[in-house]
């Protein structure tokens, strides 16, 4: 099972990646590479985003002091090297975590707490401090304070399953989701332009999409615009977002 | 010399609509904004509240099938409680419910809205590709109507025109504007054909024309026969494949069938030029538990699509024998058959209709586009008064009043050249009646029950005789707005009572008024709201410059003032203070505010701030 929980990590690693934590999708894969030492795509992606680490160190080295203005609501734009063409795929909503990885109480517990869950695992429930919905704003908030806003996102949709009716958990998850939202479609650009798809159809079938991914990418026609495809993807805007950034990331579309 | 005003002609389907105009004396089609000559009547709200209309609002109704309106046509000018809504009811997705006067409304974001406010957002979206496409404003039109309209149904579809912000010169009939099309009112003196097969419905109509005068002698059809049951056709074949390979229902996956109904639709059209087409749609579902996503991938033949919808093309035949025969008109009668519709590109439409009527029919390139192709010749003959071209305003269906027994005795034949007048005498049909009631019906069904009640009065104080004896007059005038008024006079006495009957689309005049303000004000908010999106690209791109350039600028400052790279840092805050809101005025401030910032930062001289 190591490779299974290994895989499982890289996946894990990718989705922290896509929002923006680089640090903790290095720890990941390094863990994933410490359960499954021969695993090629981690000891790829950790290369890549090694060189893109040591890229932006340069880079910031270079500049001296941090620059002012360059951080916040532009996103991307601040960006020092933007994601590179044909990376290895992921799937945005398939996050598992096995048994015990990550520091106790960090996103990645919880997000590890998640799969646990799911086989079965009774869980407390409750607003005390210790209760589940406690430690999931916590590590929201850790992880909002570490711009980590997908990873809060997560957490703050499982604590508002746990308590509906939570004006904290309501408004955390408002502004954490505005803030993927916007740094999403600044990775998108101008959301009016036409995106086209690179791939060839025989290509394609060889991604790694789900059905929801598959039904975006269908609509993609040369006709819609990124607007357009918010429209009528029928899913939420954070959903279609994630999904089109995803694609623009891997290289799948193009911005018109 | 100033250019004269486009006019246009509008095909208003069921399922799909089309503009036209004259230019330099050709019929033409005007493409739609995305290049496209068909434009889905389809309007809807989207999840995140944006109005949408035509092939993008098309290809998120299965989707959102509560929030999609489509068939509009098949309600429009209806009573809610009429036959023909009710049978509707039964296949919309939308909520659909009564309004105040038994009228139809549609429910769409939480709003009952009117069936020709849902229709006018189509014809809106229409305007807005011929202004593009002329680069101007347009303001008059001609729209078609299937031949078994009535007034109600036609009057509905001008207050749509009308709240669409167009003047409707005429309402004319799609047979009668596809023969236009064909230029059959100079060529043809004789009987002719329209089958028209398009997306939602088959409409079979004979027209007598002469001398230029076109007379529907007979129509009929199915309102519940048409492409999309090809479609559902090929959905139920793929939907088994899959099910039989994967033991998964497609249909239980919104995603899927939306998908699956896009590459039917594709797929057939595809095999009317082609034998053999690939339906393609990888990432399909996810399987239940997890796992990689599945590829559907298969190949539909010609032969295997008309093997899965001979059934349908037999009706097609059907329902054109029946036509003929209550018109009691043989095919070999026939001087010309027009096919019209999108669907009767199918060869093997094609084929059956050549076998029924043993005539090549007429079919153009582009069979969907002839009925817009003829309103639009229509239009440009009231402007141009071009006379032998020009349609008459005929009364569509017959009027009448009910007789003793529960039938029906017609004094304006459908067809009639308005404005005209018929008087008709009739007398008591009891004895010692004092009283009788004058019931005004359009249609054309023998049994009163079976036509529309336009109107009724009493007259009357009538003399105490036995039946027969009492005679009373009763005349119709119709004048040339189409307004009706019923008389009857006790001759005799002389006593006389009258009715006025305008027809009417479901909408008084003082809720028409109230919908088009409404427009108004929406398409000034979505004016407004276009203006906020292009200025915050605007916004975008030049503050992307900005932080390039102040990256620059922090690495080799040399030669900039010591207040630039402060100011141009405030400029930044302050636009992206300001793209969080929703007012353009501010957002041009902040673009020109960046625009001076730049300039600066790469060394050129500070320029006075536009309106700043």
């Amino acid at each position: 099972m190591p490779q299974h929980r290994a895989n499982q990590l890289v996946e894990a690693g990718l989705w922290l990646r896509l929002s923006g934590d680089s640090d903790g999708a290095a720890r990941l894969f390094d863990r994933a590479l410490q359960l499954d030492p021969d695993n090629g795509r981690a000891r790829d992606l950790m290369a890549q985003l090694q060189s893109r680490l040591g890229a932006t160190d340069d880079a910031r080295a270079g500049e001296g002091p941090p620059l002012a203005g360059l951080e916040g609501d532009w996103g991307a734009w601040a960006e020092v090297t933007a994601p590179e063409p044909g990376d290895p795929l992921f799937v945005p909503d398939a996050v598992l975590l096995p048994d015990g990885v990550g520091a106790p109480k960090d996103a990645l517990d919880l997000l590890a707490r998640d799969h646990r869950r799911h086989e079965g695992e009774p869980v407390r429930v409750g607003r005390g401090p210790g209760s589940e919905l406690d430690v999931l704003l916590r590590g929201a908030e850790d992880l909002l304070e570490l711009d980590d806003h997908s990873g809060a996102v997560d957490l703050l949709r499982r604590a508002q399953e746990l308590a509906p009716e939570e004006p904290r958990v309501e408004a955390l998850r408002d502004r954490s989701e505005r803030t993927l939202i916007a740094m999403l479609e600044a990775k998108l650009g101008d959301l009016g332009h036409v995106p086209r798809v690179r791939l060839r159809p025989d290509d394609i079938i060889w991604l790694n999409l789900d059905h929801r991914a598959g039904f975006v990418l269908a609509q993609i026609d040369g006709t819609v615009s990124y607007d357009d495809l918010f429209s009528l993807s029928g899913m939420t805007r954070l959903d279609t977002a994630r999904i089109l950034a995803q694609l623009l990331d891997e290289g799948v579309i193009v911005a018109g | 010399m100033a250019e004269s005003e486009p006019l246009i002609g509008i095909d208003l389907g069921t399922t799909n609509s089309i503009v036209a105009t004259v230019q330099d004396g050709q019929p033409v089609v005007i493409k739609n904004r995305t290049g496209q000559a068909l434009t889905p009547s389809v309007v809807a709200v989207a999840k995140n509240g944006k109005r949408l209309v035509g092939s993008i609002a098309k290809r998120q109704a299965i989707t959102n099938p509560q929030e999609t309106v489509y068939a509009a046509k098949r309600l429009i000018g209806r009573k809610f409680s009429s036959h023909p809504v009710q049978d509707a009811l039964r296949t919309l997705a939308y909520q659909v419910v009564c309004g105040q006067h038994d009228d139809v409304r549609v429910r769409l974001a939480g709003r009952d809205l009117a069936v020709p406010e849902v229709s006018a957002m189509i014809l809106q979206e229409l305007k807005a590709d011929a202004e593009a496409h002329f680069g101007r404003p347009v303001s008059k039109a001609v729209i078609t109507v299937p031949a078994y309209f009535n007034d109600g149904q036609r009057q509905a579809t001008k207050d749509a025109g009308r709240i669409a912000g167009l003047e409707v010169l005429r309402i004319i009939n799609e047979p009668t504007a596809a023969a236009l099309a064909y230029g059959f009112g100079r060529t043809v003196n004789g009987k002719i054909a329209v089958l028209d097969l398009g997306g939602g419905t088959c409409d079979v109509s004979v027209l007598e024309v002469n001398n230029g005068v076109f007379d529907v002698v007979a129509t009929g059809g199915d309102t519940f026969l048409g492409g999309e049951d090809w479609d559902n056709r090929i959905i139920e074949w793929l939907v088994f494949g899959f099910a039989k390979e994967h033991g998964i229902d497609l249909r239980k996956d919104r995603m899927a069938l939306q998908r699956l109904k896009d590459a039917a639709e594709k797929g057939k059209v595809e095999l009317s030029s082609v034998r053999e087409t690939q339906v393609s749609l990888p990432f399909i579902c996810t399987p239940p538990g997890g796992g990689a996503a599945l590829h559907l991938q298969a190949a539909l033949t010609r032969d295997k699509l008309e093997d899965l919808s001979a059934d349908l093309c037999e009706r097609v035949v059907g329902i054109t024998s029946e036509v003929l025969g209550e018109a009691k008109v043989r095919p070999s009668e026939l001087k010309e058959v027009i096919l019209v519709g999108g669907m009767s590109r199918m060869p093997r439409i094609v084929e059956q209709v050549r076998q029924y009527f043993r005539r090549e029919p007429c079919k153009g390139v582009h069979p969907e586009e002839v009925v817009a192709l003829g309103a639009a010749i229509q239009a440009h003959a009231l402007v141009a008064q071009q006379g032998e071209l020009l349609l008459l305003d005929v009364t569509p269906q017959s009027l009448g009043v009910a007789i003793a027994g529960g039938y029906v005795r017609r004094l304006i034949p459908k067809n009639t050249t308005v404005p005209t007048s018929a008087t008709e005498t009739f007398a008591t049909s009891k004895d010692s009646q004092r009283v009788v009631k004058i019931m005004v019906l359009q249609g054309e069904h023998d049994l009163a029950h079976q036509n529309e009640l336009l109107g009724e009065f009493l007259l009357t104080g009538l003399r105490d005789a036995p039946r027969g004896k009492v005679e009373i007059d009763v005349t119709f005038d119709i004048n040339a707005e189409g307004i009706v008024s019923v008389s009857a006079k006790d001759r005799e006495t002389g006593q006389r009572q009258s009715i006025i009957v305008a027809a009417s689309g479901g909408l008084t005049e003082e809720e028409l008024r109230r919908i088009m303000d409404e427009q108004r004000d929406w398409l000034v908010a979505a004016r407004a709201s276009e203006e906020v999106k292009a200025r915050r690209v605007e916004l975008d791109t030049l503050a992307r410059d900005v932080v390039d350039a102040l990256t620059r600028a922090r690495l080799l400052p040399g030669g900039l003032g010591p207040d630039v790279v402060p100011r141009a840092e405030q400029a930044l805050e302050h636009a992206r203070h300001v793209r969080a809101g929703e007012e353009p005025a501010a957002m041009a401030r902040a673009v020109a505010l960046l625009a001076q910032c730049l300039t600066q930062l790469r060394g050129g001289p500070p320029r006075a701030t536009p309106g700043g």
